[in-house]
């Protein structure tokens, strides 16, 4: 797409977004719109470290759960505004990625996968003991404060929408940003081929390191977000391993390693969600056994997601009409 | 002269494998050296321990007058040093062009110098009609060219060729033997591993033999094809096998 | 204090031997076919589970049902090798996570919808019995399991060591491209080496039985200790892996006695970020990769 025409669709998507909560009555559709965005700026955190620079990470729920109590705690404790502690969040959870980051990022592969697994998990458990400090396995709720926008509390979804918007804009901005940058060539590069990113005098380590604390940051940010949104939090929701896969499923399934991906993702799959959760109820298992096929089945026939398949399509387009 | 490159006593064991012992060698600048010997001599070994991807047992490499041993490869190629891979490592999913401007953004910040710089060095090589290929769409020769490509666009010194001319028909081979020449042309110091000695003997003036990890013999072309350990050595190996 | 001592680490050693099976089974496949098969636990629930209903049905011992778990999961993996790992092999990492991955989510969530989240157990005659030997407490059941989880291993290893199909399997595990020169074809022993691991796996599944619960989410706990055992026993490391479940095992079992009910998994993760610490290659060193 020429520079001027994508510049017009861009423009057109982010006005869509900004009014189409405004057509939308019911609060039902407007929560699953706040979930779409949600997750949808949760992978595209994740996108940065898994799908450029191809760490696959399953244990972002860490710093989900960093961001969500690091906020809530300044709030309750010390009575500080969510919107800093959503910052003081994202630091925490920068901070834990460096310690995080220098044992998972010893193994390769699956294993470092393993790793940032078993790495959320410890996190959780420690929030499970931590009673005097941290609410324990109970966790709390959050005093509501009825309409409180400066301590990021409102009345209605929609201001949440527009919240939530907004951190996917900037996630998206960021993302774009990088991936025209010195630093996106290098996240490619590494992910391709660590051996031959060396060996072009790509500083490997300090890389992973930095985009790790950057998908760090905004992760964190989204568990701040969670918090005010269900106006409660526990270990098991904070730090739930649902999060960790959510994060890279989206990725995966619309294409990583690109910008939409993520939300293309997710659109497809919580609304998938939405719809068998309206016509089979909340049965046990069943959204998870879709979410799986839907897995496989892109694993399988369309490595590349749906982004992928797109480009490919543009490319054998394009090719057909060079020859003709 | 300034040395290039200096190897003194260089050794490393993997296991119980000495896979390379006790091996020195220099490298004057603009000069081009061949490493040569049989299967698991221990050249690509001794690439590898030149540009940092392991760490020698014992011994020193400096490059234009500065140790490289203990620091990392990405150091090593801030010195000053590139390499190409045996098999080539593309960065499958780019193009050539994206794959010559990650090497090219070493010295150029911003992307449009690291663009500029990278298509004149795809130019060099010859590969500009493919600039928009997918690095992992290419025939052979041509990922040598980008592998040469990309390593040239970090502005080395001293370049390391690892067999650029396995796998090439003899047409291939007298492209890429020119281009190596006009390389060393413009002042790079190499050093190549190789095989096939129509090009060791167009391209080198010294030539280093190694056989089981130590260095046997070392010369001037004819000194060496001539040497009788040198022939012990591949037609042993042969005999063996 | 020493009984107390000696008693944990019997519970762990004898709990260990199935940490075995299943870790075994997972450093085979990532020795063999390079892939870390996330899907492990799930087939160690499949085994409970057909031995539960073979409990139940046609109240077939436990140990029995051996005899069908084994072969009904040695199928199962040649089946899961034949038309969903060999689809990837050759891609890079992500599509082999996250294959299993899937594959480990699907076969839970359709456990979960077939079989609700509640717990089964069988209960044979001797799943209250246990030895006594000096002030230790030996259950029966538990005994038995170790006793012929420590037999498969052995089996393993004599078949890695002797046979002709073993010895392929090694050599396509140090050097793929090398055997496949030398006539072996990679399909059939990838096939073997998935039928063999998720046979063990199921094994544990049966010996489970007569004192563990089945329950959908049962492989995950088991799964998460085969991996630790893994990187520990170094990728690919049978023995490493035997020996590392083992260690595992008792740690557990010492965590749970002396620091609290539910601090097993710390100490196991713990132990894990240890390892990633000190010594990443594992206890007998080699690759990482």
């Amino acid at each position: 797409m020429r520079i001027g025409r994508r510049r017009v669709v861009v423009g057109a998507l982010i006005a869509l977004m900004l009014v189409l909560p405004l057509a939308v009555k019911s609060a039902f559709a407007l929560d699953i719109l706040i979930r779409i965005l949600l997750f949808a700026f949760i992978g595209t955190a994740w996108n940065l470290l898994g799908g450029y620079a191809k760490q696959f990470s399953l244990g972002h729920s860490a710093f989900f759960g960093l961001g969500a109590y690091t906020s809530t705690l300044m709030q309750i404790d010390l009575g500080i505004s969510p919107w800093i502690g959503m910052l003081a969040g994202g630091v925490a959870a920068m901070l834990a990625s460096l310690p995080i980051g220098w044992l998972c990022f010893r193994l390769r592969g699956p294993y470092f996968t393993i790793a940032t697994i078993a790495a959320a998990q410890v996190l959780m458990l420690i929030f499970l003991k931590l009673r005097d400090f941290a609410w324990g396995a109970e966790g709390t709720t959050i005093p509501n404060l009825g309409d409180a926008p400066l301590m990021m509390q409102f009345d209605g979804k929609l201001p949440y929408y527009y919240v939530v918007l907004l951190l996917l804009l900037v996630a998206l901005a960021i993302t774009a940003w990088i991936a025209r940058s010195r630093l996106g060539f290098y996240l490619v590069a590494l992910g391709e081929d660590q051996d031959a990113a060396e060996a072009v005098g790509i500083d490997v380590p300090r890389v992973k390191r930095d985009i790790y604390m950057l998908s760090a940051f905004l992760t964190a940010m989204a568990g701040t977000f969670y918090v005010q949104y269900i106006y409660f939090i526990d270990p098991q929701t904070a730090f739930n391993f649902s999060i960790s896969i959510e994060a890279a499923l989206v990725s995966i399934v619309g294409g990583v390693g690109t910008l939409l991906g993520p939300l293309i993702g997710t659109l497809l799959l919580e609304t998938t969600s939405a719809l068998l959760q309206s016509w089979l109820g909340n049965q046990a298992g069943v959204q998870v056994t879709v979410y799986s096929v839907i897995l496989m089945a892109v694993i399988l026939w369309r490595p590349t997601g749906i982004m992928g398949y797109l480009a490919e399509v543009r490319e054998r387009r394009r090719l057909r009409q060079g020859i003709a | 002269m300034v040395q290039a490159l200096m190897v003194s006593n260089l050794a490393k064991q993997f296991g119980g494998l000495r896979a390379v012992q006790d091996v020195s060698f220099t490298v004057r600048e603009n000069e081009t050296l061949a490493l040569i010997g049989p299967n698991g001599a221990g050249k690509t070994t001794a690439f590898n321990l030149i540009m940092g991807f392991y760490r020698p047992d014992a011994g020193s490499v400096r490059a234009f007058g500065r140790e490289l041993v203990g620091l990392r490869p990405h150091d090593v190629c801030r010195m000053g040093v590139a390499r190409t891979f045996q098999v080539a490592k593309p960065f499958g999913g780019m193009t050539v062009l994206e794959n010559v401007m990650t090497g090219a953004f070493l010295h150029e910040r911003r992307c449009e110098a690291a663009r500029e710089k990278a298509r004149e060095t795809i130019a060099f090589v010859g590969l500009s009609a493919r600039e928009n290929t997918a690095a992992r769409d290419l025939t052979t020769i041509d990922q040598r060219r980008l592998e040469m490509a990309r390593a040239l666009a970090t502005q080395p010194r001293l370049l390391l060729l690892d067999e650029v001319m396995a796998g090439l028909n003899p047409a291939e081979v007298d492209q890429a033997v020119g281009l190596v020449k006009k390389l060393a042309a413009r002042g790079l110091t190499i050093v190549i591993v190789e095989h096939l000695m129509r090009a060791v003997m167009a391209l080198a003036r010294h030539i280093v033999v190694l056989d089981h990890g130590q260095k046997i013999a070392e010369g001037a072309p004819t000194e060496v094809v001539n040497n009788p350990e040198v022939i012990r050595a591949y037609l042993g190996s042969s005999a063996a096998a | 204090m020493l009984e107390i001592v000696a008693q944990a680490v019997i519970n762990g050693l004898l709990i260990g031997g199935i940490y075995a099976l299943v870790s075994i089974g997972v450093t085979l496949i990532f020795g063999v076919v390079k892939i870390v098969n996330f899907a492990q636990g799930e087939f160690v629930m499949i085994g409970m589970y057909i031995t539960f209903f073979l409990a139940t049905q046609f109240g077939m011992d436990p140990l029995l049902s051996l005899l069908v778990s084994m072969p009904v999961l040695f199928v199962i993996g040649v089946l899961v090798q034949h038309f969903l790992i060999r689809r990837v092999l050759g891609l890079n990492d992500l599509p082999q996570i996250f294959l299993t991955f899937a594959l480990s989510l699907l076969i839970l969530n359709i456990a979960l919808m077939l079989f609700s989240a509640n717990y089964r157990t069988v209960h044979t005659a001797y799943s209250d019995e246990a030895f006594h030997f000096g002030g230790l407490y030996v259950p029966v059941a538990k005994l038995i399991a170790f006793g012929v989880a420590m037999l498969l291993s052995a089996l393993l290893w004599a078949f890695l060591r002797a046979t002709d199909l073993g010895k392929a399997m090694r050599a396509a595990s140090q050097n793929r491209d090398v055997a496949q020169l030398m006539g072996i074809n990679p399909n059939r022993v990838f096939a073997v080496a998935l039928g063999i691991a998720l046979a063990l796996a199921g094994a544990a599944g049966s010996l489970l039985m007569p004192f563990y619960p089945a329950y959908p989410m049962v492989g995950q706990v088991f799964v998460l200790m085969a991996f630790v055992a893994v990187v520990l026993g170094t990728l690919g490391n049978v023995v490493g892996a035997l020996v590392a479940s083992l260690l595992m095992g008792i740690a557990e079992s010492l965590g749970i006695q002396f620091i609290g009910a539910d601090s097993g998994l710390i100490v196991v993760f713990l132990l894990l970020l240890a390892t990633l610490a000190l010594r990443p290659s594992g206890l007998a060193g080699g690759h990482t990769r």
